[in-house]
This record gives structure tokens, sequence and C-alpha cells, in this order.
């Protein structure tokens, strides 16, 4: 049976208005102010506990959706609805509803403790005084933090930051959570960590609806069970991230290392770069042309030159190549 | 009772801060006296007598002594809310305050108790160095009043406060109204001299001006023993600023939130 509804977004449009200086006002009292538009025609919907990834770069839309969501923005034009209750008309229960995770570190109190925040937080959220307390320690003790609950927040790292944020969003149980860039300016490990926490604690064992917004492919792909790729406010695509870079024009990566192989074969099909040379193994890339049988014709090819094949790696596409490919103006784009 | 309990968790999480500031209290404590001490030394040297028009018989170290309590409480009611939403924008709190079910209002409001509190605590200060230490004679009986007369002012001057926090909201930078007001209280509302003694054209603007009213309802009250009716026209005074400027405050603020949120500014500064 399909889950409900958790997240409904139907053409949804921001369209901000650039306010201009009085100097601008003065000079050209009579011309109209510039619009920037941030999002538009965004339709969408997730899933109650799916982890649905919002990818983008810099300035796609993604923080716009989250911001209306939280309440903290209201769309230009259209709706937009967590478990069925358009943001704009009952904010407050909405606010109920959802946790926001961002990677702001400025965000919490950095003289009070972690757990004094939390407390404070837990308040604004409606606990009341015991129940924001067991709130708060029952959150500590899940992030791990129990022991460095009642130390200050400025004395924490960037990691434990991040996980604070988590456990401030989890004060309510709110059964949906909004987070953008959670794993920004986490190191590797942390940010492993902070994937699994929130696959397999959030979303699998508590059956959290999750809205991801990230710039890492990886990520999206790691976590998400759909994505859209948003780029200057519009849905260039969606779908699993396997399908997304799956129907992508354009060619595929492999990270070869090939031994015995004086030089790369070549065909109009695959181009090989050699990357650097370590003893008598050469690494390789190959850029191979997506018509089902170029990467094992290249395969076939190597050993037919007497060379052997030490490791082959697919490499994902980045973001940015997923962009280039994709481009503003696919037809693919929704808005 | 759970807007009481959040308020409270503001309170809390002020005290909190200020008290992680280990030399501040020591510091305001010494301005205290200082600004006692100031006073008390002008006082001397002024030796305005008490039959100067305008000090109706009360000392002049007395009298100014008033009118600074107040002046603190107006210089809470008008920076404190503007000063807060800014702070917060400025060290990014308020959006994480503003995604939860809390109500603005309740936390600019919640924002500000703190200083309000302090504010108190400031003039009760005040007050008690000048009754133990200069002689200065506060009359029990007035003490009910007095509160009643403090209030009024704190809601009337909040108003105009609640408008510069709008203001702060929006274009993000402090309104004239605020400057204006306190340096025309300053000026010819009656803190530190009385307005009579001015020119006529220039204190008839005390007129317009809540502390005006508030400093007289409360020198009667406090240092004359005046009957409560006596007080009764400065009471209504401030309730007439209070019907006007609370309402006028609290508006544009709805309309400041309104407006941000739709072009996207509610957090910025």
């Amino acid at each position: 049976m399909a889950q409900p509804v958790a997240i409904l977004a139907e053409n949804l449009t921001k369209t901000y208005v650039k306010r201009r200086s009085l100097r601008e006002v003065a000079l050209h009292p009579g011309r109209r102010a510039e619009r920037v538009t941030a999002l538009s025609g965004l339709s969408l919907e997730t899933r109650a506990g799916e982890i649905f990834g919002l990818l983008g770069p810099n300035g796609a839309g993604k923080t716009t959706f989250l911001k209306i969501l939280a309440g903290l923005v209201l769309p230009t034009s259209g709706r937009a609805l967590v478990n069925g209750i358009d943001v704009a008309q009952d904010e407050s229960t909405v606010k109920r509803s959802i946790g926001v995770v961002t990677s702001d570190e400025r965000s919490f109190y950095w003289r009070l403790t972690g757990r004094e925040n939390l407390d404070f937080f837990a308040r604004l959220y409606g606990l009341g005084g015991a129940g924001a307390r067991v709130a708060s320690a029952d959150l500590l003790e899940e992030m791990d933090m129990g022991s460095i609950a009642d130390r200050p927040f400025m004395s924490y790292s960037t990691g434990m930051k991040q996980r604070l944020a988590i456990a401030r969003a989890l004060l309510h149980d709110p059964p949906v959570l909004c987070m953008d860039e959670p794993t920004r300016s986490l190191d590797p490990i942390a940010a492993k960590h902070m994937r699994s926490f929130v696959f397999d604690r959030l979303s699998r064992q508590r059956g959290k609806t999750v809205l991801l917004a990230t710039h890492n492919l990886a990520e999206a792909e790691e976590m998400c069970s759909r994505v859209v790729v948003l780029d200057r406010g519009r849905i260039l695509k969606q779908g699993t991230v396997v399908e997304i870079t799956a129907d992508l024009p354009g060619r595929d990566h492999y990270m070869l290392a090939v031994r015995g192989l004086d030089s790369p074969p070549s065909d109009p099909r695959w181009r090989c770069t050699v990357e650097r040379q370590v003893g008598g193994t050469r690494h390789l890339i190959a850029e191979v042309n997506r018509d089902g049988s170029a990467f094992s014709d290249l395969l076939a090819a190597i050993l037919a030159a007497r060379g052997t094949i030490v490791s082959c790696a697919r490499r994902e596409p980045s973001l940015q190549e997923i962009f280039d490919q994709m481009g503003p103006d696919s037809p693919e784009g929704t808005g | 009772m759970r807007t009481a309990q959040t308020l409270l968790a503001f309170l809390k999480r002020d005290f909190l801060i200020e008290v992680s500031y280990r030399t501040s209290f020591l510091m305001q404590a010494f301005g205290i006296l200082f600004g006692v001490l100031v006073w008390y030394f002008v006082s001397r040297v002024v030796q305005a007598p008490p039959t100067t028009p305008g000090l109706e018989g009360a000392d002049y170290f007395s009298y100014v002594l008033m009118g600074l309590a107040l002046l603190h409480y107006q210089s809470s009611a008008l920076t404190s809310f503007s000063g807060k939403v800014r702070g917060e924008q400025m060290t990014g709190t308020l959006e994480a305050m503003l995604v939860t079910p809390t109500p603005i209002g309740t936390i600019v409001l919640g924002s500000s108790l703190w200083e309000f509190l302090l504010t108190s605590v400031k003039v009760l200060a005040y007050v008690l160095i000048g009754r133990l230490f200069f002689g200065v004679v506060i009359h029990p009986a007035g003490l009910l009043p007095a509160l009643l007369i403090i209030s009024l002012t704190v809601l009337a001057f909040s108003g105009v406060g609640i408008l510069s926090a709008a203001f702060v909201l929006y274009l993000k930078r402090g309104d004239p109204i605020t400057y204006l007001v306190s340096s025309a209280s300053a000026l010819v509302g009656g803190v530190f001299y009385p307005p009579e003694d001015m020119w006529p054209w220039l204190s008839g603007w005390s007129r317009v001006l809540p502390i005006t009213y508030a400093l007289r309802g409360l020198r009667r009250a406090l240092l004359l023993d005046r009957p409560f009716a006596d007080l009764l026209p400065d009471i209504r005074a401030l309730l007439l600023f209070v019907a006007i400027l609370l309402p006028l405050g609290v508006l544009a603020f709805r309309v400041a939130v309104r407006k941000a949120r739709q072009e996207g500014s509610l957090v910025q500064y």
C-alpha cells in the first residue's frame, strides 16, 4: 500500500523583488524593481517515511523551498502542504509537524551549554518543564552527547554542533524533517556517521520523512529514495539518482588500471586518457558512449592488446556534469 | 499558561547568558552608584529650592532621581524590542526560533523581558540608594499608584519600541522615531529639570510626550504623597497614550512580519 503524502508542492512559485537603493529610486523613479525567481512552478510530492533529495547548485531554490515549508517565506503563488495542511493557512500546526536542521552553527546560544540550548528550544516547541528536560536528555543520549551536554556550545566541534542541531529538530518528535545541507561542514567520517544516523535511525527505525537539500550527488544516492534536480527554481529531472544519471546524454566515465598495455585502444565510441603511470600500471580515464556495447568492447580491446585489467571503477558524474549535460533548457524541465 | 512558561524560558535563557559574563553585574552596580553620586553632587551645586516652579515642593535631588529611574524604563521600552530583534538576526538565532510554533510576538516580547527585569532592579537600586544614603523620602502609600504609572509608561513606550522593532525587521535599520522620542523626552520631558522652567514655546512640546505625565504622576505619588485623585489626570493621559501607541506598534509589527516573509528577508540583517 502506498504511503500517504507527507509533503506536497503544487505549482509553487516564489519571486523576490530586489529592494532598490534610495539612489536608484531617485535617479530612476519610474523603473520597475528587479525580480528574481527562486522557484518557478515547483510541483512535487514526498511520501511518509521517505528520504527525498533536493539536488541543485547554489541559487537553485532548495533553501527557498525549505523556508516556505518552515513558514519563514511566503510563496508568491501555488501552495505547499505538510501532512495535508497548507503552510500559508495554518503555519502553527505545520511547524509542530516539521523539524528544521540547518548547517548554520550560529543558530545556537554559544555561551549556553548544549543541554541549556535544547531546554530553551524545547519550551519554544511547546514542551512543559519536565517534558522539555526529558526530551533534551533523551536526545542528547541518542546523539551520543550525554557526556558533553553540560559543556558550553562554543566548545563543541563542528560535528557536535551539527548533532545538536539534529537533536533540536527532533525535540517535538516531528514526523517530517527538513535538512539543509546537514553534512556541509563535516569531515568525511562525521558526514558518514550523520548519513547513517539519518538513514538508519530516523528514516528506517522511526519512520521520519526527510527532505534533504544537498549539493552532494553521492550523498543523495546513498540516502534518498528519490530526488529532484533543481536549477533556477525549476525541476530539471526527478526520479532515483540511478535513473537520473542513467538517462543522461553523453558519456560515462570509468577509472581503469591496466598493466602490459603499450597504448590505449582507440575508437570513436570512447576516449582514453592516461592519468598517471605507476611502475608498469597505467591509470586511465575512459569516457565511453552510452550505447550498450561500447564499454564491453573497450574492455575486449584492452584484453585483445594483451593488457591486464587490474581494476575498473565507474566514476559517478558530479552534480555540475549533470547540469552541464542536462542544461536548464532541457525538454525534461518542468518549469 | 503555556505562554507564561515560554516567557519564563526566555528569562532563564537571558539570565544564564548574563551570568556567563561574570563582571557584568558588578560593572552595572558600579554604574548605578556612580550615576546617583554624580547627580547628588550636581544637586548640591544646583541647590534649587523646593519652591521652584515644577518641583512642586520636592528637593532637586529627589526630583532628578525619579527622572533618572523612569528614563531607564523609557530607554528599555524604546530599544529592547528592536535591539533584541537585531541581535538575534545577527547572531543567527532568530531563524531557529521562528521555525518553532511559538508566535513571533511572544518571541519578541520574551526576548525583551530580561531587559525590563534588569531595569526594574536598577530602578529599585536607584530608589534604595537614594532612600538609604541620601535621605530621599519615599512615601509607602504611593508605591501602588507608582507601579500603575510605571506599568502604563512601559506599555506606552513599548508601543514606540515595537514600532522600532518593525522598522528593524523590515528595513534592517533603526527608525528615527525612537531617536526623536528619546532626545525630546530628555530635553523637555521633565527628567532633569521641570519643563515649567523652559521657554514656553519649547516646554509646550512636553505635553505630547508620555514621560511628562509619567514623571509628574510618579513624583506626586512617591515624593509628595498626593492622594490618588490628584494622580488621575496623569494616569488618564498615560492610558490615552497606551490606547494609541500600543495598537499602532503591534499593527506595524504585524505588517512588517508579513512584508518580510513575502520578501524572504525575515532573518536577514
